[in-house]
């Protein structure tokens, strides 16, 4: 009973630009709801030219009602308005050479109650690579035409007319009412949601309650995708009229502006910290 | 840049995030990287990083989300072609 949501798209930006603008997409104006972004692991391997990168970002999330009205408050750890933080690990992996970016994004804690792994699959064209293989085999120049940025005189896009494609998919699946596999750590929550489904969710059948929270789930993936593409495209703009700076710049304003709503935020909850 | 889970250590963050947008788009992206030349900086920010997360008591969960992973990017993460 697994839910599923898929896209695909093209990006009118070089790979490279586009795996770049992965890593600094965060703030951007329509991730103003993204509170933190820590790297928690690198690995660059030089033989194969591939970047290993393991991330955590905190989120501001908002609980749709309908979860609300489903799950009793005690298992959501969130206020009575449903403002609480999720925290997301994102893996990712940059094959240079090759032109692939592979990314893996899922939720850390509720897993049972939800589970929502993102993927997202970059690939520079395939003829493009091909060309650019010949280039790397020693024609000269292709430092200069993959060094479409430089830090020092502030990082520019050229727009060549290359491209990037990108499909993204969402998986969503819930296992509550489930006796799933106890975790170490979460053996405790396992329990008590089990205890909490004989009282409060004795009228609902298991399947029934995980295909509503996963369809929930699903539809909020519909409205966020959308989002998180132009979220992309804002900072791949800023990288092509301004490059690194510009996009440096633009992110300390939305900084700026997520401080200001946390700020908005706990003077409206009353000191009701959310954490 | 973005900010960090713990203030404390944005300061050593940001250097780090800077050293690696030069190294990721001067050496990286053009294939010429043979280290990484930020890792003595990231260690730095790991370690401040790495008490913050154990303060937070969310060490264990990235854990056990990496390890059950390992299977997983097995599948998920291998070059498509």
């Amino acid at each position: 009973m697994v839910k599923f949501y898929s896209s695909s798209d093209t990006y009118n930006y070089p790979f490279s630009a586009v795996t770049l603008a992965y890593f600094l997409r965060y703030p951007n104006p329509y991730s103003t709801h993204v509170l933190s972004t820590d790297t928690i692991a690198r690995h660059f391997d030089p033989v194969t030219q591939r970047l290993t990168t393991v991330r955590l970002h905190l989120k501001r999330s908002k609980l749709p009602s309908a979860v609300l009205r489903i799950l009793p408050k005690s298992l959501l750890g969130a206020s009575a308005t449903g403002d609480t933080q999720a925290y997301i690990l994102e893996k990712s992996i940059v094959d240079v050479k090759e032109g692939w970016m592979d990314t893996e994004s899922q939720n850390l804690e509720w897993t049972g109650v939800l589970s929502v792994v993102e993927r997202q699959s970059f690939r520079r064209p395939v003829t493009q690579a091909e060309e650019d293989l010949k280039m790397f085999q020693g024609m000269e120049g292709a430092a200069r035409r993959h060094g479409f940025i430089t830090f020092a005189s502030g990082a520019q896009v050229e727009d060549n007319g290359e491209t990037t494609d990108v499909t993204s998919t969402v998986t969503l699946h819930s296992h509550i009412g489930e006796k799933w596999k106890k975790r170490k750590a979460a053996g405790g929550v396992a329990d008590e949601e089990h205890k909490e489904k004989t009282g409060f969710f004795k009228s609902w059948t298991t399947g029934s309650l995980q295909s509503s929270i996963e369809l929930i789930g699903l539809k909020r993936a519909r409205r966020s995708q959308p989002n998180a593409k132009e979220g992309m495209k804002v900072v791949l703009e800023r990288m092509r009229e301004g490059g690194l700076v510009a996009v440096l710049e633009g992110m300390r304003r939305d900084r700026e502006t997520i401080v200001g709503h946390s700020t908005a935020l706990k003077k409206r909850s009353n000191g009701d910290d959310v954490d | 840049m973005s900010a960090s889970l713990a203030s404390e250590c944005n300061e050593v963050k940001e250097k780090y995030d800077n050293c690696f947008l030069r190294w990721y788009s001067e050496s990286f992206l053009r294939g010429t990287a043979t280290t990484d030349e930020c890792k003595p900086l990231f260690d730095q920010y790991e370690k401040c990083l790495k008490k913050a997360l154990k303060d937070r008591g969310i060490d264990n969960m990235i854990k056990e989300a990496r390890d059950d992973n390992m299977e997983n990017d097995a599948e998920h993460m291998k070059p498509r072609r």
